[in-house]
């Protein structure tokens, strides 16, 4: 297994001395930011009396509405979201008024001298009841291949149901913040958490009414993201940014945990109506779908992540006839957000729910049953793209040896023909996920690439680093062009003066665009020196070696028949430099072959897929609803990996949130909108004794000419849907005690001993 | 909340201590937890601030202390630990441990297994497994585990984190894991015998808490209580720094009941196991004497919260907390716990059963603690046991906590009692149910049935720890599991 280097950033985290935003001495004049939350979901203001606030000693301004320079404007898809509402309040939690003060809890005690008068209005939360009254942020989207209606009439059996999965809270371990540093004139640097420097830039820009120029964005790494800072960030940046703007002075916007889980978005509740035909085989014939996900109070995301749970929702299956709808749907919540998997997982949850039901309908293990539906190569999705080098006839074949598949359901049915109390179960979850942003215009990436006279190297993209180690996948990219050791090389943080206009670093895509990116400069770099090489070969050993021959290597340059006859990198840079040659590239890179018409659900959206499969088998205490997890058998294909340990964390961490999701994160909410579990001693996440008793994950390689950089692929997603394997597993366990009942999700011992 | 700004006067705390091998005097605001004081006194930002409610292990520190003899190293979550309690003792957060350049062993491990992705949990976990390693050279999978289930890992890199501790545990001597600074402040922890003095400062900041005292005896104590009549006392603090961080709440005098010998006892005597109310879950947990005669309540622990809630948290402030879903407190109801409450001029004795009144209300007069808490001596035949039922299987808080005690001779039963937590507004013993086994043989018991009747007995609420019908379904789960499990060691024999 290649597992260096190790983490770039490795001795740094280890030692506390890494450097996060906010955790840091405050700045000279620093003003600490405190909000006055909205109270209920759905309201009109009828007042906003800061005037006690701002009369409190120690208190230097309080913000609202009224003070916005700018556009009171924040929304990007859809322009609906205001920074600080005017007169209709959307959700609990929505910010209201900013209170600055010198002291963090004088902050506080003013907030609580804002007076706030409100006229409630009636408050919707569920998907449903927003769909049956048409509101949505878009009309509905649609994509359709064959005719369904006409295969479901034809199908030999038919099922049809009602799925739900409900949202989950990110929980980075750092939270949503921002330090605003006011500079020369009317500019203004951003220290910012966010995955998206070119968004934040552009809304910040926007509230304020200063050119994006005026807006410097510095990303030095998160703790953590996993989709909530990709949008999630930008109004606490705007925030900050107004309050800098506003008071010339340094202001920190730090939210707390329970600020933090209380009032921002999460990922997207989904309720799911479908009908199904299939045959006495288990082969399914026809699929109608209608997706709702409940998108919150604003439009945030969610066109976006509808739209993947859409192109997701076969999941690793071929469907001759099948439509699949969607609706975004506007309720009273904070407005829900990418998450980790950003649709897919929902989509890929209802498809998986019915095979089982159908396996369960016809007496077809479900192993059986997900082969016959494989997709082949040379089949299309339904939105037309060709399925080109499937691998999961091999993954499902390999899970299978792995897992001693046919033993291991002997041993389960003895099991439970022993046991009345305790119940074990199998689940099988594939994936096949597609890779690149399903908004063609963001697979784009920059990089900047300098090499220093000392044969150093430094190099920036538009990616963020947040513990996916894209900065180590980078440095390994450019380690292998220029052929200069890993720890020569520094990659920077995400800042927008050295790369502008970056897409943010989602969608599994961050290696492969920024990698690529830098690649490309690096290669620049390369090509420039070679010439340098030659001549200093030349010069040196009077040998001469043609461009094509000259090796980059271990940090040494030669031709490739006379590896004695080198020069140092390090010598042959500050040559080239003599020389005036440049050692600085900048590297542009864009996906290629997207295209996708959304007015007809036809196109290409996806530069590759990647597949794998996962199953696990679980115990359940059917009298306590507790349940440990046995077994998880993961194969995964991989293209090339760039670097195996980094890929292998990615697939164990991505799982447990999988995990999590399925069975023990809950989010309970009141009648009135307010978000109960909002703290982590009532909203749990996987801890370390939530892992299952054994893991095993087999990397396969795969071919690599539709992969990305070096033949790598993305990671950071696909592996969550293994999570939910342990759901299945846990219902088949359920339904031994409860065979006519259905396990809800997710499956806490709530769900499990109902 | 109230708004106490000029109300009364701020005091600060001079307390004496070791950071990271320096003894330092330090005037601490009062009430500030270490955490805090790390960042805005210390500028020292490696120890990260997550949840601030003990409950994610990001802000994990250690603290190394004399005790029985030996100096002993303790994980603490720093944002519950007020650091008032510092004095006399060695603070060590992860800016003591290791440099970039010459990473600690443990440092090293997590490295090279890629223990680590975003970083934010990272010197929790290295705190986490120094105070590990630094009693334990060679720890089990269960050890690790507790050790380590107070620590989130958001990014999940659990499996590779047991990768390093295993490599450490084959591999390492714990000469080298404790660094040689750690050991010479050893010396001086013991010779340690500055007393904490307090100064008095007027300020206008206004802060949460105006008054923290540490009074060293109980007639100190009784007098501060006498002076400052509006005192809240503390013992290890994780509930009252919980309402302080999260809740905002103030507290203008608080007054600390752990540096008080008499309150640190444990020990056993005829009438039972004597508990001083500042004895922490892990001094019961690591006690012999618990192990061997209480063997129920060393197992309750290990569920309880973490190991660095455990480490500082008390059995006395459950009590005292009077928590409804308290994890401690069915179990020690239906061992007949009694409690010795104490005022400046009383000591009265009360059985633990009568000591919850109502809602988070106690029968602990104003000015009066809980001293001792006893526990009678378990009768050989008696089934004890408790079970647990949360939503996620460690560091949680119960949705339903139930145990019962059944005393039965030859088959046949002869007294009994349920209390459970969870399903009113304090905890209850059930009056049914010592009624629905009394005199009954063992194997004739038809536990879906007394589950049903007991269920009937509660009305529990919903709230986020569960629905009424959850709760409903636990009660009668329980009793199902204890009653079943009683009639298969009656088949045995």
């Amino acid at each position: 297994m290649n597992s260096e280097p190790y983490h770039l950033s490795g001795t740094l985290h280890l030692c506390g001395k890494s450097r996060f935003i906010a955790d840091e001495p405050p700045l000279q004049g620093e003003l600490y930011a405190k909000f006055l939350f909205s109270p209920v979901a759905h309201s009109l203001i009828t007042k906003l009396d800061i005037s006690a606030a701002e009369k409190m000693p120690g208190v230097v301004k309080v913000i609202t509405s009224a003070s916005i320079p700018g556009i009171n404007q924040i929304g990007t898809v859809i322009k609906d979201e205001p920074l600080f509402p005017e007169k209709e309040i959307m959700y609990v939690g929505q910010p209201l008024a900013m209170v600055l003060a010198e002291d963090e809890y004088i902050a506080e005690l003013a907030v609580n001298k804002i007076i706030l008068k409100l006229e409630e209005l009636p408050a919707i939360f569920a998907a449903e009841d927003a769909y049956n009254k048409k509101q949505g942020y878009i009309s509905e989207r649609k994509i359709e291949s064959g005719d369904v209606e006409t295969a479901l009439k034809n199908a030999p059996f038919t099922l049809q149901g009602r799925t739900v999965t409900t949202g989950q809270e990110h929980f980075y371990l750092e939270g949503q913040r921002c330090l605003a540093v006011p500079f020369e004139g009317n500019r203004i640097t951003l220290h910012t958490a966010t995955q998206s420097t070119m968004e934040v830039q552009e809304v910040t820009s926007r509230v304020l009414g200063i050119p994006a120029n005026d807006v410097i964005i510095e990303v030095p790494r998160l703790g953590g993201a996993f989709g909530g800072k990709e949008r999630g960030a930008t109004i606490w940046a705007c925030m900050a940014a107004l309050a800098a703007f506003l008071t010339k002075r340094p202001v920190l916007v730090k939210l707390t945990r329970s600020e933090d889980m209380h009032y921002t978005g999460k990922r997207h509740p989904f309720t799911s109506l479908w009908q199904v035909g299939y045959d006495e085989n288990g082969k399914i014939l026809a699929y109608d779908l209608l997706l709702l996900a409940n998108g919150g109070a604003y439009a945030d995301l969610s066109m976006a992540i509808l739209e993947r749970a859409m192109f997701h929702s076969e999941n690793a299956y071929f469907i001759p006839d099948i439509r699949i709808r969607g609706y975004a749907c506007k309720t009273n919540l904070p407005p829900n957000t990418a998450f980790r998997g950003f649709g897919a997982p929902q989509g890929i949850f209802v498809m998986e729910s019915i095979l089982d039901k159908i396996a369960r309908q016809l007496k077809i293990d479900p192993l059986e049953i997900r082969q016959r539906n494989a997709y082949q190569n040379g089949q299309l999705t339904p939105y037309g793209q060709e399925i080109t080098h499937s691998q999961l006839n091999n993954i499902y074949a390999k899970l299978a040896e792995k897992a001693n598949y046919s033993m291991l359901k002997e041993e389960v049915a003895e099991f439970n023909k022993h046991n009345p109390r305790y119940k074990r179960g199998i689940g099988i979850t594939p994936v096949k996920f597609g890779i690149s942003f399903t908004t063609a215009l963001l697979n784009q990436g920059s990089a900047l690439v300098w090499v220093y006279i000392d044969g150093s190297v430094s190099v920036s993209t538009g990616g963020v680093e947040m513990g996916q180690e894209l900065s180590t996948k980078v440095a390994i990219v450019v380690s292998r062009v220029l052929g200069i050791p890993v720890n020569q090389i520094r990659v920077e943080s995400s800042n927008t003066q050295r790369i502008g206009n970056a897409s943010p670093t989602a969608a599994s895509t961050g290696s492969d665009i920024n990698g690529n990116a830098a690649r490309l400069a690096a290669e620049k770099i390369k090509a420039n020196l070679t010439q340098s090489a030659i001549a200093l070969i030349a010069q040196k050993y009077e040998l001469t070696v043609f461009p094509e021959d000259i090796i980059f290597s271990e940090n040494k340059v030669f031709g490739k028949d006379f590896p004695d006859a080198y020069i140092t990198f390090p010598e042959l840079v500050s040559y080239a430099h003599t020389e005036r040659i440049p050692l600085a590239a900048y590297g542009y890179y864009k996906t290629p072959g997207l295209w996708f018409d959304r007015d007809k659900g036809i196109g290409h959206p996806f530069h590759y897929f990647v597949y794998g499969a996962a199953l696990a088998e679980v115990e359940l205490d059917t009298l306590l609803g507790e349940h440990t997890i046995r077994k998880l058998f993961i194969v995964h294909e991989n293209g090339n990996s760039l670097n195996e340990a980094i890929d292998r964390g990615q697939i164990e961490g991505a799982v447990l949130q999988g995990i999590g999701w399925c069975t023990m994160e809950d989010l309970i909410y009141d009648e009135k909108g307010l978000y109960l579990s909002a703290n982590p001693s009532t909203y749990k996440i996987p801890g370390i004794r939530n892992l299952p008793a054994e893991t095993y994950i087999e990397i396969i390689p795969s071919a690599t000419e539709e992969a990305s950089v070096f033949g790598s692929k993305g990671i950071g997603e696909p592996p969550l849907i293994y999570g939910l394997s342990v759901f299945f597993a846990l219902q088949a366990a359920y339904k031994e005690a409860n065979p006519e009942k259905e396990l809800s999700f997710p499956a806490t011992p709530e769900s499990l001993i109902k | 909340m109230k708004n106490q700004i000029t109300q009364y006067e701020t005091h600060l705390n001079r307390i004496t201590f070791f950071l990271n091998g320096e003894k330092i005097t330090a005037d601490i605001p009062a009430g500030i937890s270490t955490l805090d004081w790390l960042h805005t006194k210390k500028h020292l930002y490696g120890t990260k601030c997550s949840c601030n409610e003990g409950d994610c292990g990001a802000c994990t520190v250690v603290i190394a202390f004399p005790f029985e003899g030996i100096i002993i190293y303790q994980a603490i979550t720093s944002c519950l630990y007020p650091a008032a309690k510092l004095h006399g003792k060695h603070l060590i957060t992860i800016e003591g441990l290791g440099s970039p350049e010459k990473l600690h062993p443990i440092q090293q491990a997590l490295l090279t297994h890629h223990g680590i992705q975003c970083g934010y949990c990272t010197p929790g976990f290295v705190l986490s497994l120094f105070a590990l390693f630094a009693m334990q050279p060679h720890p089990d999978r269960k050890t690790v585990f507790s050790a380590l289930e107070g620590n989130l890992c958001r990014c999940g890199t659990y499996q590779n984190i047991l990768n390093a501790v295993d490599e450490l545990s084959a591999n390492q001597n714990v000469k080298d894991l404790v660094p040689a600074w750690c050991r010479k402040v050893e010396q001086e922890l013991f010779r340690f015998q500055e007393q904490d003095s307090m100064l008095v400062v007027k300020t206008e900041i206004p802060q949460q808490v105006n008054c923290y005292l540490m009074p060293e005896t109980t007639k100190q104590l009784f007098d501060l209580c006498a002076e400052h009549p509006e005192s809240v006392f503390i013992a290890g603090g994780t509930d009252i720094m919980v309402q302080k961080n999260i809740n905002r709440k103030e507290f203008p005098f608080l007054i600390d009941l752990t540096a008080i010998p008499e309150f640190n006892r444990l020990y056993l005597q005829q009438d039972g196991l004597h508990i001083g109310s500042a004895v922490t879950y892990n001094q019961l947990w690591e006690s012999g004497i618990v192990k061997t005669h209480f063997p129920v309540l060393h197992n309750l622990i290990s569920q309880i919260a973490s190991q660095q809630i455990r480490n500082f948290g008390t059995l006395g402030g459950n009590i005292a907390n009077a928590s409804p879903v308290g994890d401690t407190i069915p179990l020690l109801m239906v061992l007949n716990a009694s409690l010795w409450l104490q005022s400046q001029l009383e000591l009265r004795h009360i059985p633990l059963k009568d000591f919850f009144l109502a809602y988070r209300k106690t029968a602990l007069q104003k000015g009066e603690i809980i001293k001792e808490i006893i526990i009678p001596p378990l009768t050989e035949d008696n089934y004890v046991k408790t079970v647990k039922s949360a939503k996620r299987q460690s560091v949680d808080i119960s949705s339903v906590i139930t145990a019962v005690n059944i005393e039965y001779k030859n088959g046949r039963i002869i007294n009994s009692a349920l209390a459970i937590g969870g399903v009113a507004s304090i905890p209850v013993l059930s009056k049914k149910f010592p009624f629905l086994l009394k005199s009954k043989q063992i194997k004739a018991l038809d536990p879906a049935a007394i589950g049903k009747e007991i269920e009937s007995e509660f009305e529990p609420i919903t709230d986020v720890r569960g629905t009424a019908l959850f709760r409903r379904e636990l009660i009668r789960n329980h009793l199902i599991l204890y009653l079943q499990e009683l009639q298969e060691a009656e088949n045995e024999l």
